[in-house]
């Protein structure tokens, strides 16, 4: 029964670690772009999310739209900020300016909303399922709902369409890109954003199931790392198995080994991956393995 | 000659600032804390600026270096010559496993990788009750380095002050020497032409761990007088304010410049201690200059000033024609 319960705790938490790390997958995937204020932006957010339900009185799905709009927002001017180190696809640098705006935010979220902690009751995290003795909420459905809709979405999106073809490109040759005809900033502006809106999703929705503090997000940065880098880097499909796998990992290895390792565990693996294959990664402009 | 003037100019900038806190007021926590983390900074600097990479991993050695002397001037009473072996070794020792597994990596995924053992690093120290746990440790007695009847102990910041300044001072030539050794030289080969290096027989490899390994020693020597001046040393050494501290300390100035790092420090703890407008807004100006400096600033000040100082040199002559007409 306990396995039972284990196992559904990390399909949930696999669907919310797929989801907090999407942004990610598309930043790197797609543009090649990294972002270590990723963890902050889902903190600032779901504050956000917190703050207009309980400040302005908004029903939860509109408190949704504000979070992701902050996102988008966050990310814009991030992107404004580091426009001519992405031209240059600097990584380093982006990395650490993106430490950098973390840091600010935390910051900022200190000064707008306090160091109090903060719990976000959403209607559906109060009604209850019983599955074969073990119990889920509505929340915990929501999530997996909205992120198996999301990936599916995005797969459809990015692997038929023809926006996603034009971002490869981008990220394959930007200048070449350019020479195409295709406006390059704007490609940038535009996955910045969404990695602001889908990190914002994610905080909205997963956020509620803990209490909501200036000092969250550290966790979920290093979810997010494990999934894109286990996931294959830009694999849409690959993230959400990914995702799912370390949820289920977590959550056994928390309920039977130890609760306090469990994301230093899942952090072990990447360690060892990434220093065992450091070219499957097809980092760095020109190298394009993907 | 002007070597000579130089070492004078030196001696005398070091005299002024040594006396300085005591100037200014006995502000000799804030200077204490300015030379610690500047000699933490420094370990970072010769990693970033010479070799190259940008090691994310260096608040680990601060931090071993300061859990390794918390704990043992706790739990075994160890002496301070004691805890400085101890706090060099562990330093030591965590660069040398973290440098061999990263040996082949570059740029982006090495950084990954330290930020990666920095977070690992974070997690053990939160919830290994033999390190302190969250709560870490504190009661760290003050630092007494008497050898014999030679007193040499700080029972207060302005006692440790003088300590400070020459661990920044051992530093400061340190990195001097570093860098005009041959060990730096193949450093910047390695950093700049890496194929060029190899085709002349520098072992690549042995160079960057070298290079690691040495600056985890400056580091972790920060961290061994850091527990010291705070008495107390626990899992936020790990947070992200060190880390973001001491990359902004090194990139806020400029590149390879022997005084970038200190006067970054200095400009960020200086800051924070003396015009603070409170945490969250501290925050936000610490993660505002990092971003200003590489987004903004390539170069840092150093770079700006030049810029700054570069062009009025070309309008020059419009000034000097003016006076001459008027008499």
């Amino acid at each position: 029964m306990n396995l039972v319960q284990q196992l559904i705790n990390g399909m949930v938490l696999g669907h919310a670690y797929a989801l907090i790390a999407i942004g990610w997958t598309v930043l790197l995937g797609v543009a090649r772009l990294v972002n270590f204020g990723h963890g902050q932006i889902y903190m600032l957010a779901a504050f956000v999310t917190w703050w207009a339900v309980a400040g302005l009185g908004l029903p939860y799905p509109a408190a949704i739209l504000v979070a992701m709009l902050a996102g988008v927002l966050i990310g814009l001017i991030m992107q404004a900020a580091m426009l001519r180190l992405t031209f240059a696809q600097d990584l380093v640098s982006i990395m650490i300016v993106t430490l950098g705006f973390g840091h600010m935010m935390r910051g900022i979220a200190g000064l707008v909303f306090g160091g109090h902690p903060q719990v976000l009751e959403t209607p559906l995290s109060w009604i209850d399922f019983e599955i074969a003795g073990a119990w889920v909420t509505a929340q915990d459905l929501a999530i997996i709902l909205v992120a198996i809709l999301f990936f599916a979405l995005l797969h459809f999106v990015l692997e038929r369409g023809a926006l996603g073809r034009t971002a490869r490109m981008v990220a394959e040759d930007p200048k070449l890109a350019q020479l195409a005809g295709i406006d390059v900033r704007r490609v940038y502006f535009a996955v910045f954003a969404f990695e602001g809106a889908a990190v914002a999703l994610a905080a909205s929705l997963v956020a509620p199931r803990t209490p909501i503090l200036t000092s969250i997000g550290f966790e979920e940065v290093i979810v997010t790392f494990v999934v894109v880098v286990l996931g294959g880097i830009g694999s849409v499909a690959g993230s959400y198995v990914a995702g799912l796998g370390l949820g289920i990992f977590t959550a056994l290895f928390g309920g039977f080994v130890s609760p306090a390792y469990a994301t230093t565990a899942a952090f072990g693996v990447l360690i060892v991956v990434l220093v065992l294959r450091p070219s499957g990664l097809a980092l760095g402009a020109g190298r394009g393995a993907r | 000659m002007s070597s000579a003037l130089r070492m004078a100019a030196f001696a005398a900038a070091g005299v002024i600032v040594f006396l300085l806190p005591g100037w200014v007021g006995g502000v000799y926590g804030a200077f204490a804390v300015i030379a610690i983390m500047a000699t933490a900074a420094y370990g970072l600097d010769i990693v970033v600026s010479d070799l190259g990479e940008v090691s994310l991993a260096h608040t680990v050695f601060f931090a071993a270096g300061a859990y390794a002397t918390g704990l043992l001037a706790t739990r075994l009473g160890a002496g301070s010559w004691v805890t400085l072996g101890a706090a060099l070794a562990a330093g030591t020792i965590i660069a040398l496993a973290l440098g061999l597994v990263t040996l082949k990596l570059r740029e982006f995924v090495f950084s990954l990788v330290t930020y990666a053992a920095t977070v690992v690093a974070a997690a053990v120290a939160h919830n290994w009750d033999l390190l302190g746990g969250s709560d870490g440790v504190s009661g760290i007695p003050t630092l007494d380095l008497s050898i014999g009847s030679l007193q040499l102990a700080a029972t207060n910041d302005a006692g440790l002050w003088p300590y400070a300044f020459i661990l920044l001072l051992i530093t400061l030539y340190a990195v001097r020497q570093f860098r005009r050794s041959r060990l730096g030289a193949m450093a910047m080969m390695v950093h700049l032409n890496p194929r060029l290096a190899t085709m002349s027989g520098i072992d690549v490899r042995k160079v960057r761990l070298g290079v690691f390994v040495l600056s985890s020693t400056f580091s972790a020597a920060a961290g061994w007088l850091y527990a010291y001046q705070r008495a107390y040393i626990g899992p936020d050494l790990f947070e992200t304010y060190f880390l973001v501290l001491m990359l902004t300390a090194v990139v806020l100035v400029g590149r390879r410049r022997l005084l970038a790092p200190l006067i970054g420090t200095a400009l960020i703890v200086g800051q924070e201690r003396f015009l603070s407008f409170g945490g969250e807004v501290n925050a936000i100006i610490l993660g505002g200059a990092l971003v200003v400096a590489l987004a903004i600033l390539p170069g840092g000040f150093d770079a700006l000033l030049r810029r700054l100082v570069a062009r009025p040199a070309v309008q020059a002559p419009a000034p000097e024609t003016r006076p001459v007409p008027q008499p």
